[in-house]
């Protein structure tokens, strides 16, 4: 009995080591517990078990459990079997395993975009299925929704896995099946303007999808098709009425055919939604070197409302619930009205260079007092740009020395120095109004002052708004603010005067009322614009260093109009030609 | 067995020696450093300095002290204020440190519960320590005979208005908020905790507050005590707040008469250099316009120089005021002008928010925080009246008649923004609605009022007046996201702010706002 007890404690001891022995340590392996998309969607089978059969059928189920950075916007099992019913399927197989893979390639992004990056209009990324998805939200009973591409709303956003974000749907996407031509032509309003397309052969290059385009510049594009209610506010009935009002040679398939440059004028090169459209002032259209003006006013989108040479033309509007249609290779915007190319002769722009937003807003100084700029609020001008910290720049308003004859009584003091300094800018720009392409002399009227025996030199470039590119004027001369107008004078009938062709002819003029030598206008060289839009004008220290350079006014003038006159009063009213 | 008696008698010799001699507090282990609850709460002194603590603790904070939180909530929503750096492009967004990139996003209507500028816990600490005195606070009348019932009541109030305050500054933000009534002062106290809803938030508000009104005191015996702590008459002006934002309008009026009928405050007379006027009632603080300030001081700074100062400023006015169109301008007399505008508000020169600052460095800026000023009270009052029974033209003439009270202190223009500013008709209520709407904002400008006022007139009437708010935050949003930020403000949940993630995740019973989930 004793012995069995013994061998029972024995059993029981083994048993017991047997027991521990057998425990197995588990090892974490990996480096991280989120899951990727793939596992994610098997992990939560109430809301995608169809949405993981389509990944296994479409055999995107492994690609999608890899690393990488994606944006998938998931139907939920819902919006699938909905999406079944409305194509008359039951069941997932009856669908091709090819039309499940462009189906996932829609509704998936090679980069991770949290809804934060979400605005009005398209997103940054093209779909893995080449055509760009839109953003918007809407509000249905005072719940607001995230809604894309119009056809779905957002149920969960940024859901974060281990290869990027998902955001689950209530409703499938689908890509638009139509061209932008295609989808002008599909809408009934726009039967003349589809006409004019065909007969210009324009329509064949809208038709192209954006794979087999070897155009570039025409992969992507945006239309701005006119309505027969538009046309027919002008007069023009049909198309036959179009082409004898606009064609110029009978033949619109020419591309210098005006009828034909007039449909290419709707027309911008890149998908352009109106959240694009609006955050650039001017858009390339097909028609060469003719721009779109574009801006918000409240909430709606303005299109060529632009002041000419202190004019207001009137603009038009794009209908917003008209317009983002998308297409297969573009988008498409209803016009509120009839538009066209307005030929459009240059004519001269002064401005005055001390007259630029943030002075003009601050009413205790503007025309009142001087007031010098902190290095911080000049680095933060918007229509003024330095190259560097620039101390010193001073609103100079009444003084008796150099502002009180000036243009509206003051100038503005922009210290520069060759090479740059530490609290002294290389170059300082100024952004233009609006200028009509063509050729100017680009005059500064400034007022000169030496700084113990110092000087600044600068040369001039130009540049359109929005780049960084700067050219050089052509014929271009230096312009040094401790230069003096030179002082050639003739005798006319036996009084002295100022021989002003003489002057001009070396680069210098008057520009005010005062005709004193210092107060001076200095020719920097011509600037042939080839685009009508906004400049920014550099002017480049290249010798001396010294801070009073005072600048007063900058002129872009028609290089066949008359350079001399209009001059000014100090008040700002104009002396024109005796 | 004698055996066993030796070890009795030894074991009974050892029991005696460690347990019945002196060694008496053997088990009974206390700080050596420091005062625990029980033997606190023993004096009257002692309850003041507790009472005193909890206004202390107005001056600090969290991560980021309680007066910029009430800024950055009050404003930033609002068409006011914008970031003090120049931000036109992604790129520039992406150079945002965090606290700039929070406050950027709060601006630009993309709030996120990980933002941290909705984290309410420098509020819950004041309120912790009011809950403190409140529960406490009783204890003393039992240790210390010389301070009578009243007195007790006094400090009491002082604890309830300041609870009662910082409750309805939550209930203005996150709408919804956990009502934490009892201090934290053991472990039992550390537990998951519901959201009350606003009606619940809102009654416990006015019974802080009338509490407070009704055991306040009328008077500390000092202009500075008497503008920085909670008498009677500071929580008749927060109970005439809350009513009002509740559109009690008939009780907002009365309490508002409780503080008026007091004569204990006025506002400076008309004609008052605006010099003066700065200086009296913003740059020294606790002037006779004054009700209820933070007072910071040159031993405990504000945190304003940072936020307004130039260099690296985090905030600057609106362009639409620096350009004059709030305060407007005499073009033919350039020394009339309104005495809150440029110079004492703001600077036209550079848009920098002038009003806490005025050359103090970092180092020396101790402008107060001002919660309530008399003109706020008189304000307060028009609007209650405006609304009380729509289409009074004698309520509405009154109205006027308050609004036009502080016009004529403040020499406000008549001229402002290319329109001219007259009396509206007293019938139209709407009319007069606005003119006490557009006052405030010159009235107030930057204190931490704007988003709360937009809100309060939108909301009025079950949203009646929608339109205020989305014109205002449509003009102020990017232009590509407009639409979207439009459509966001039509969701009325999406009007105040998240749960912070933080607290969702250390308080399980929290249910996040539906708004950001």
């Amino acid at each position: 009995m004793k012995r069995n007890v013994k061998f029972m404690l024995l059993g029981i001891c083994s048993a017991v080591i047997c027991l521990m022995a057998c425990r197995k340590n588990v090892l974490v392996e990996g480096t991280s517990k989120v899951v990727n998309m793939t596992q994610y969607l098997q992990n939560h089978p109430d809301e995608f078990s169809e949405l993981s059969k389509v990944l296994e059928r479409s055999e995107t189920a492994s690609f999608l459990n890899a690393y990488g950075s994606y944006t998938f916007f998931a139907p939920t099992n819902t919006a699938i079997k909905a999406y079944l019913t409305e194509k008359g399927k039951t069941t997932i197989d009856d669908i091709s395993a090819g039309d499940w893979k462009n189906f996932v390639r829609f509704h998936l992004l090679e980069d991770s975009i949290p809804t934060s990056k979400f605005d009005d209009g398209k997103l940054y990324e093209l779909t893995m299925y080449g055509q760009y998805l839109t953003t918007a939200s809407e509000n249905i009973a005072g719940v607001t929704k995230i809604r894309i591409n119009r056809q779905a709303n957002v149920i969960n956003a940024n859901i974060s896995v281990g290869n990027g974000l998902i955001h689950s749907v209530d409703h499938v996407l689908t890509p638009a099946s139509l061209s932008v031509a295609q989808t002008i032509e599909a809408n009934p309003e726009y039967s003349i303007f589809t006409q004019a397309l065909k007969a210009s052969g324009l329509y064949a290059s809208l038709n192209i999808l954006p794979a087999d385009n070897p155009d570039v510049e025409r992969k992507w594009l945006t239309v701005i098709p006119e309505t027969d209610a538009v046309f027919k506010s002008v007069g023009i009935n049909n198309y036959n009425d179009l082409k004898a009002k606009y064609s110029n040679t009978g033949n619109p398939q020419l591309d210098t055919d005006s009828l034909h440059l007039f449909l290419d004028y709707h027309i911008l090169s890149n998908a352009k939604y109106l959240a694009d459209i609006i955050t650039a002032t001017a858009h390339n259209t097909l028609a060469p070197l003719e721009v779109l003006t574009a801006k918000l006013a409240g909430e709606t989108v303005l299109i060529n409302d632009d002041t000419f040479n202190g004019v207001h033309e009137q603009g038009f509007s794009l209908i917003r619930d008209k317009s983002d249609v998308t297409a297969t290779n573009g988008v498409v915007h209803q016009p509120s009205a009839h538009f066209s190319i307005k030929i459009r002769a240059p004519f001269r722009v002064d401005w005055d260079a001390a007259a630029f937003p943030e002075i003009m807003k601050n009413t205790e100084y503007y025309k009142k007092n001087s007031y010098e700029f902190k290095p911080e609020e000049t680095a933060a001008l918007s229509e003024i740009k330095f190259s560097g910290p620039e101390s010193g720049f001073i609103y100079r308003q009444g003084s008796a020395g150099t502002s009180k004859t000036s243009l509206n009584g003051d100038i503005l003091v922009v210290p520069l120095a060759t090479g740059g300094a530490s609290n002294r800018a290389e170059w300082v720009e100024f952004r233009s109004p609006l200028l009509i392409k063509g050729k100017y002399k680009v005059w500064i009227g400034y007022y000169t002052q030496v700084q113990s025996n110092g000087t600044t030199e600068v040369t001039a470039s130009i540049g359109a708004d929005g780049t960084t590119d700067r050219v050089p004027l052509s014929n271009a001369r230096t312009l040094s603010f401790s230069v003096k107008r030179p002082g050639i004078n003739k005798t006319v009938n036996g009084v002295t005067v100022i021989d002003a062709e003489a002057e001009e002819a070396i680069g210098f003029k008057t520009y005010m009322a005062n005709t004193s030598g210092s107060q001076v206008a200095k020719m920097l060289g011509i600037a042939d614009l080839s685009k009508t839009g906004r400049y920014w004008l550099r002017l480049k220290a290249i010798n001396g260093s010294q801070t009073t350079n005072n600048i007063d006014v900058i002129q872009f003038i028609p290089i066949n109009d008359d350079q001399q006159y209009w001059k000014y009063n100090p008040d700002g009213s104009k002396i024109l030609r005796p | 067995m004698k055996q066993k008696l030796k070890y009795s008698i030894i074991l009974l010799t050892i029991f005696v020696s460690v347990f019945g001699t002196s060694c008496k507090k053997w088990l009974d282990l206390q700080p050596q450093d420091g005062l625990i609850r029980q033997e606190y709460w023993q004096t009257k002194e002692q309850l003041d300095a507790a009472v005193m603590g909890c206004y202390a603790s107005l001056l600090g904070g969290g991560s980021i002290p309680l007066s910029k939180y009430l800024f950055i909530w009050g404003e930033l929503r609002g068409d006011m204020v914008v970031p003090g750096l120049e931000i036109s492009s992604d790129d520039d967004e992406a150079k945002l440190s965090g606290l700039l990139k929070d406050e950027f996003d709060i601006m630009r209507t993309q709030i996120a519960s990980t933002n941290t500028l909705v984290n309410w816990e420098a509020v819950y600490k004041t309120i912790n320590y009011c809950n403190t005195v409140i529960k406490f606070g009783p204890e003393v009348v039992n240790n210390d005979k010389t301070l009578s019932a009243a007195g007790l009541n006094a400090y009491l109030a002082e604890a309830k208005a300041l609870r009662g305050l910082m409750y309805f500054y939550l209930l203005r933000s996150f709408g919804e908020v956990p009502l934490k009534l009892e201090p934290t002062y053991n472990d039992s106290q550390i537990g998951p905790i519901k959201k009350s809803t606003q009606q619940e938030v809102y009654a416990q508000i006015i019974s802080d507050l009338t509490y407070a009104a009704e055991n306040g005191s009328v008077t500390f015996g000092n202009m500075a005590e008497d503008r920085g702590r909670m008498t009677k008459f500071t929580a008749y002006t927060a109970l005439a707040d809350a009513y009002l934002w509740m559109e009690e309008y008939q009780k907002c009026i009365d309490a508002c008469n409780k503080v008026i009928e007091s004569g204990k405050y006025q506002l400076l007379p008309a004609g008052t250099p605006q010099s003066n006027f700065y200086t009296n009632v913003y740059l020294n603080g606790n002037s006779v316009e004054s009700i209820f300030e933070f007072q910071f001081d040159n031993q405990k700074l504000n945190p304003f120089a940072p936020m307004f100062g130039l260099t690296g400023r985090e905030f600057r006015a609106a362009d639409w005021i620096a350009e004059g169109n709030l305060f407007g301008t005499d073009p033919l007399n350039s020394s009339n002008v309104d005495i809150r505008g440029n110079g004492t508000s703001m600077l036209e020169s550079n848009a920098s928010i002038s009003k806490y600052t005025n050359q103090r460095t970092s180092t020396t800026s101790y402008a107060h925080w001002f919660v309530y000023r008399f003109a706020d009270v008189l304000l307060m009052k028009a609007e209650a009246l405006t609304w009380l029974t729509p289409g009074n033209a004698a309520n509405g003439t009154a109205a006027i008649e308050l609004v036009n009270k502080v016009r004529v202190g403040r020499n406000a223009l008549s001229y402002v923004a290319d329109k001219t500013i007259e009396n509206p008709d007293p019938a139209n209520t709407e009319n007069v609605s606005l003119y006490v709407f557009d006052e405030r904002a010159r009235e107030f400008a930057f204190e931490g009022k704007r988003w709360y006022d937009i809100l309060r007139f939108a909301k009025r009437n079950n949203y009646a007046n929608e339109k205020i708010l989305l014109n205002i935050v449509s003009a102020s949003a990017q232009p590509n996201k407009q639409q979207t930020v439009i459509n966001k403000y039509k969701d009325h949940r999406s009007h105040y702010f998240p749960v912070y993630s933080y607290e969702l995740q250390t308080n399980k019973a929290l249910v996040q706002n539906p708004f950001y989930q």
